[in-house]
């Protein structure tokens, strides 16, 4: 971690998951506060300054997606929904409601930690305005709209680059199959994911080292695609 | 003929019956039918008398009123009794007129011949009388050999039955057949859990009112008669007086007299004992009752299956979490002894979060809950990520993956696809050796994308492929040494064939290795698809 301790506000009604929550997150470094209901997280997250919320959808009060769309209403604090419910179309819609990412319970704490990390890392480079981005022998220049593979400038069509850009902006964040086909195709096209399948096979063939076997292009089945985590920075970080 | 005969032959019976009898017999022979009868004995006896003074020329014919029989008995046995009536009366007047000296008067003067007529006349009513009985009870005979028919063969459909479809659909159309009318059979709960009719759908709603009090046992077990909208009358009457399981009917009887209507109602009453005690013959009732009872303890048991595993959930989600946060704490990783225990959690917890899941999914097949969201799928997608999701668990395996690089779209809930290849894969690496290989390959077969998991392991014996489709099946030379409820392989199937797929076990034999290939239909459109979306 970059930054000294980063506030995770936990928000989930049942103590013993706090508890656990709370001892993994300071292990690795965190510096948490809890929240039990949907009010008081809302007003934890207005009052305290907060970097990460790991967010219940269950809780006593309001919906967990209701809190999600208040506190995205004025802020764009990486948010981290966790559920009993596995259900895709339900992670669909929460990650339109503005959801960083979505666990599902049970699950372990490295790879909820793994998962904050990689929001964390997209915020800090959302506010240091870099924009290039690199993922694995790829490298992408947002600014001039190029694209390298191992330094070697690739020829992309228009529709390919655009996914890898929509993609880009949030690397490493779940962007659904309808977002995608709104932002490349158009509204009249957002049900056909055939047009989207056959892209992401085109530029997986000439961004993958095996395009059946993508390290970078990644599948959210069900849901959506999304970046591999970008690259470490290699020089220490600045702020 | 002597006339104390006359009075041996003469079937009378009680004096008042006879006179009852009589004034109906008269009361139906106003019926149009009546009044053809009548012509038709008059038509008779005209040709009898014709025929007869032709006769009379040629030869000499002296018992001439015997003759007159004739058309008083076609006239009973086929119009009834008043026409014989008729034919006796004008026979007799013919007779009188035409051939008894004097001819053409209706006086008649010798004395015996008097007598002759007289004798005829009371003849010919007996006669009459008796062919007209005769005559009913030969339509009686064949009446109720038709309704023996129809309950025959209603018994054997209801005998052939095996659903309770069957069994509805065979009183419907006996009830139908009998009454001639609209008869519609309502099932005690539907799929709606309401009342719902089955077949005739066209039933007022006032009508169904009353259906539905009739099974809350509201009304009484004789049932109850409703009017709809256009003046009609419906029956409303369990199928069985004792209980309406068995179903309830609704009978449209059309517009009816008080009369008519209590008629009806004692035959369709009759009929539906017939059915009961058929249906109680043959052990239907219990069967029906038994059915319905086996469903409501499934929902139940899926209903608690489904509550239990999110109940079970909440409190794994602590125990897992927090195992998993001692598994990764430096001074749980210092103590070698305390981490394998800490481990122990951690793998324990989540084989228990497996079962539970398996549960949920199969709760979700029993439910009918079942519906797959279709959408283009990438096969490689859905094998990448079977694996991926499972690597800790198949760490002990090695898994190689070998896909064409060109296989068309498929049209799949790519989830549940996921979730059947993930149980194969599991159940591959639960049977074989630790450290062997289990290849994934994927080939197309014309209109069909076949993907295969062979591992190098157990094998299945003829019983357990024969077996394997079963749900809570379990190869008998596992349940000793290897865990596991038995469900995967059960819910696999259930997943695939929900996509309009299939898989299939082979295995070379015991200890041989088994293949498991799920095939997948590839939609028709794909290719003229992709091509326009690669444009």
């Amino acid at each position: 971690m970059s930054d000294p301790a980063p506030n995770v506000l936990v928000v989930d009604d049942e103590v013993q998951i706090r508890r656990f929550l709370r001892s993994g997150f300071e292990l690795d470094g965190y510096s948490v506060a809890e929240a039990e209901n949907g009010r008081e997280a809302i007003r934890a997250a207005t009052l305290k300054p907060t970097d990460l919320i790991i967010l219940d959808l269950a809780l006593p009060d309001l919906d967990g997606s209701q809190v999600l769309e208040r506190i995205r209403s004025w802020s764009n604090v990486p948010i981290i929904i966790l559920s009993v419910k596995s259900s895709e179309m339900e992670k669909v819609r929460l990650f339109e409601l503005g959801a960083d990412d979505y666990v599902t319970k049970p699950f372990g704490m490295a790879e909820l930690l793994a998962r904050s990390k990689v929001v964390l890392r997209r915020k800090a480079r959302a506010t240091t305005g870099d924009s290039v981005v690199r993922i694995d022998r790829l490298k992408i220049d947002l600014a001039a709209r190029n694209v390298f593979l191992d330094d070697e400038r690739l020829t992309l069509t228009p529709k390919e680059y655009r996914l890898l850009q929509v993609l880009a902006q949030y690397p490493g964040n779940v962007v659904t199959h309808q977002e995608l086909l709104k932002e490349i195709w158009g509204l009249p096209h957002i049900n056909d994911t055939h047009y989207l399948r056959i892209v992401v096979r085109k530029l997986r063939q000439k961004i993958e080292a095996d395009p059946n076997q993508p390290r970078i292009l990644l599948t959210e089945l069900g849901v959506g695609y999304r970046l591999a985590p970008p690259n470490e920075p290699a020089e220490p970080s600045t702020h | 003929m002597p006339p104390n005969r006359v009075e041996i032959v003469a079937p009378m019976p009680r004096t008042s019956s006879w006179s009852e009898s009589m004034l109906k017999r008269l009361h139906d022979s106003v019926s149009p039918a009546g009044t053809g009868g009548i012509v038709g004995a008059l038509v008779l006896v005209t040709t009898v008398t014709a025929t007869l003074e032709v006769l009379k020329s040629f030869v000499d014919l002296p018992p001439i009123i015997i003759t007159y029989l004739i058309p008083v008995l076609i006239a009973a046995i086929r119009w009834g009794f008043v026409p014989a009536l008729v034919a006796t009366v004008t026979g007799a007047a013919c007779a009188a007129f035409f051939f008894y000296r004097p001819i053409h008067t209706f006086y008649v003067e010798d004395p015996a011949r008097r007598l002759g007529i007289l004798i005829f006349a009371v003849v010919a009513v007996v006669a009459a009388h008796l062919a007209v009985r005769m005559r009913r009870e030969a339509e009686n005979v064949r009446r109720r050999e038709k309704e023996i028919g129809d309950l025959y063969a209603f018994s054997r459909r209801l005998a052939a039955g095996h659903s309770t479809a069957d069994i509805f659909d065979a009183i419907q159309q006996h009830l139908a057949a009998v009454v001639g009318r609209k008869v519609a059979l309502f099932e005690p709960r539907g799929p709606a859990g309401r009342p719902e009719p089955i077949g005739e759908s066209d039933v007022p709603q006032d009508v169904r009112d009353a259906v539905a009090a009739v099974i809350a046992g509201k009304a009484e077990a004789a049932g109850m008669t409703v009017a709809d909208d256009h003046g009609d009358l419906w029956l409303v009457h369990p199928v069985s007086s004792r209980t309406p399981d068995l179903g309830v009917v609704a009978i449209d009887l059309g517009s009816q007299t008080p009369e008519s209507e209590k008629e009806i109602r004692a035959r369709i009453e009759a009929m539906l004992a017939d059915a009961t005690s058929t249906i109680e013959q043959i052990g239907l009732a219990h069967a029906i009752t038994e059915v319905r009872m086996r469903a409501e303890s499934e929902r139940f048991r899926d209903a608690l299956i489904g509550s239990v595993s999110h109940e079970l959930r909440t409190p794994l989600a602590s125990i897992l979490g927090a195992a998993t946060v001692l598994c990764d704490a430096q001074a749980v990783a210092e103590e070698p002894r305390l981490a394998a225990l800490a481990n122990v959690v951690r793998d324990e917890s989540e084989r228990l979060n497996n079962e539970i899941q398996n549960l949920l999914d199969a709760t979700r097949i029993t439910g009918e809950a079942l519906q797959p969201k279709l959408e283009w799928a990438e096969i490689s997608d859905v094998v990448n990520t079977a694996v991926e999701r499972r690597r800790g668990r198949f760490a002990t395996h090695v898994i190689e993956v070998d896909l064409p690089s060109e296989v068309p779209l498929i049209q799949v809930d790519s989830v549940l696809i996921e979730k059947a290849l993930g149980q194969i894969l599991a159940n591959a690496v639960k049977y074989s050796p630790a450290g062997s290989t289990i290849r994934i390959r994927g080939w197309r077969e014309g209109r069909v994308l076949a993907l295969a998991v062979s591992d190098e392991g157990a094998g299945l014996s003829a019983e357990d492929s024969a077996r394997l489709g079963e749900r809570f099946f379990r190869g008998r030379r596992h349940i000793q040494s290897t865990p596991g409820s038995g469900l995967g392989f059960w819910i696999a199937n259930a997943f695939v064939a929900a996509n309009g797929g299939a898989i299939e076990a082979t295995s070379r034999g015991e200890n041989k290795g088994t293949t498991m290939t799920i095939r997948l239909p590839i939609p028709a459109n794909v290719e003229q698809l992709e091509s326009i979306a690669g444009e």
